[in-house]
């Protein structure tokens, strides 16, 4: 396994409360693992506790990448590691060029052009086009969505955490995103999505589902999908949507079986 | 003029602004050029639409600049205020006239790489007419002795119509001490951009910039932009005024200075006025250390704290 997370509990700011509680899920190398549940479920602050972000420390548990203990690193050991964090909003560093940013965690800075434009045409961007423009608000949101997850493929990590990537993108930006991180795949790098879009999840190969900060199940994709269905009393809509290269993950009188089951951990 | 007619420290001084002094040498490239060498002037080249004359006076120079009406040109006037020696006084007096319907830039470059005990000062006034597109860009290198002292000031009248930029760098090397006034007053339907930057670098830093904008014309409007860092025991403090004092104008002061460092010091003062029921003046200002959420962005890129706030600043203070 790549990442192991072994019974971690994240309290909040003020330790008053927990937002994550006793979670435990692996990560495969080489595959899409999606961290899906609704808003709040505490899949954001998960991500940034195994990015190792300060006000994310975890009461208890472990976080282990390749087998080494990582719970008590800083976020640049954990970054210099191979494991970095492309985030739902990054922050407008004005006065930065594309160029800059992109190869800001680039080690060999030789060929540094070549480098940046092979990011750039990763996620979609003609590098032409881009890398002498600055990080200003000339950039729509999806522009810049794509010049951060391309300076994290630049670092070529051995693990990208993706946090909520399809937030505030229209249906055919999203698709294209999904090309991308197959791509990236491609290029053996893991991807850690977080997301609470059941479309962009379908990408997945595995799944952890978070409900009210607690794991309720990890699995291949398509099972956690059909729980978190389940879960929120959705049968129509995951019929509907459960499909995978024009496929119905399930048929139909399965889904209507699993819905009428009792729920096995309530 | 040739490259060897200029001191060589002066030519190179602007590199990690990434300017080449020859590329503005008399002779080399387009545009109206000034060139002078501590109080004496060293080259002039003409162009046409602008008149540009100088005139040597004790301890400095008179320079006058005249775009005639309707003059539109992309390369730019180009004023080189360079001293090699360590000390001495250099007083600059420009008038800069703009004529109605021009459209120019003015670049000056104040290079004093060698700079323990000079003493730099400038009166400078500028008449830009109406119907103008005026950029005014100034770019400082005081060496690495904070042996400066520069003591700027300037009076600017924007008139109807027009849209003026104005630029201040002083960024790269050690500023010394510097204390800069400006007066920027704006007419009606005018449009005024300001930028300033300063880093002070070391205990015996200390920048004062005061730029004020009054807006007195109908509709004109401004945008103050202040930034700056302090580390080492460097001391800046960035005074942003903006009046608006005639009917439905529009200004906004913004200033955010980084501070580094036991013992540095960064001070912010928008000021703002308004004396017309319809106008709208804002500000806000910022200081202390970057938001932690842009270091951790950086940081998760492989970087440490102390290089995600090299790069923070550079990006604060680099180009827009």
């Amino acid at each position: 396994m790549l990442l192991e997370v072994k019974n971690l509990t994240i309290p909040t700011f003020d330790q008053k409360c927990v937002i994550v509680n006793d979670v435990s899920f692996d990560v495969r190398e080489g595959s899409i693992h999606a961290i899906i549940g609704p808003n709040g479920s505490g899949k954001s602050t998960l991500a940034y506790s195994i990015m190792g972000l300060s006000n994310y420390k975890p009461f208890q548990g472990k976080i282990y990448f390749d087998g080494i203990d990582i719970t008590d690193m800083s976020i640049t050991e954990r970054s210099k590691m191979g494991i970095t964090l492309a985030w739902q909003e990054p922050a407008r560093i004005e006065g930065l060029s594309v160029k800059k940013y992109v190869s800001l965690g680039i080690k060999d800075k030789s060929n540094l052009g070549e480098k940046v434009t092979e990011a750039l045409e990763i996620v979609n961007l003609p590098s032409k086009k881009y890398v002498n423009r600055y990080i200003d608000n000339s950039l729509s949101g999806g522009e810049r969505k794509r010049i951060e997850l391309a300076a994290v493929v630049a670092m070529k990590p051995r693990l990208i955490i993706l946090d909520e990537p399809d937030s505030g993108l229209d249906v055919i930006i999203t698709e294209d995103f999904m090309n991308i991180f197959n791509k990236i795949k491609k290029l053996n790098m893991t991807i850690l999505l977080i997301t609470h879009r059941e479309e962009i999840g379908m990408v997945a190969d595995y799944g952890t589902l978070i409900w009210h900060g607690d794991v309720l199940i990890t699995d291949l994709f398509p099972y956690v999908m059909l729980r978190y269905c389940k879960k929120a009393g959705l049968k129509e809509f995951c019929k509907r949507t459960l499909y995978k290269e024009g496929k119905p993950c399930f048929p139909e009188d399965y889904i209507d079986r699993i819905f009428n089951e009792e729920e096995p951990f309530e | 003029m040739s490259k060897e007619d200029y001191p060589e420290d002066i030519l190179n001084s602007l590199e990690d602004y990434n300017i080449d002094i020859r590329d503005f040498l008399p002779g080399h490239g387009g545009g109206a050029k000034l060139l002078l060498d501590f109080n004496r002037i060293k080259g002039i080249e003409q162009y046409e639409g602008i008149i540009l004359r100088g005139k040597e006076i004790p301890n400095g120079i008179v320079a006058d600049v005249i775009i005639k009406e309707g003059t539109k040109i992309d390369e730019p006037v180009h004023l080189c205020f360079g001293v090699n020696k360590e000390t001495g006084v250099q007083e600059i007096f420009p008038r800069i006239i703009a004529e109605d319907n021009t459209d120019v830039k003015v670049q000056a470059h104040c290079s004093f790489p060698n700079a323990n005990g000079l003493i730099h000062k400038m009166y400078g006034h500028f008449y830009i007419g109406k119907n103008c597109n005026f950029t005014y860009t100034e770019t400082h290198y005081h060496g690495e002795n904070s042996g400066a002292l520069v003591a700027p000031v300037g009076y600017m009248y924007v008139g109807e119509n027009s849209i003026f930029e104005n630029v201040f760098n002083l960024t790269k090397g050690t500023p010394g001490k510097v204390k800069i006034m400006l007066d920027i007053y704006a007419m009606e339907n005018s449009v005024i951009r300001s930028n300033v930057k300063a880093f002070g670098k070391n205990k015996n830093d200390s920048v004062r910039i005061r730029d004020a904008i009054y807006l007195e014309g109908q509709n004109a409007s401004s945008v103050l932009k202040m930034k700056a860092a302090a580390k080492d025991g460097g001391e800046v403090l960035m005074y942003g005024i903006t009046e608006g004092n005639a009917p439905y104008c529009n200004g906004h002061v913004e200033c955010s200075e980084i501070v580094l460092g036991k013992g540095s010091i960064c001070r912010a003062r928008p000021f703002i006025r308004a004396t017309d029921p319809t106008s709208s003046v804002s500000h806000e200002a910022s200081l202390g250390r970057f938001p932690q959420k842009w270091l951790d962005e950086i940081m998760a890129k492989g970087l440490t704290e102390e290089e995600a706030t090299e790069i923070l600043i550079e990006a604060m203070l680099g180009e827009e």
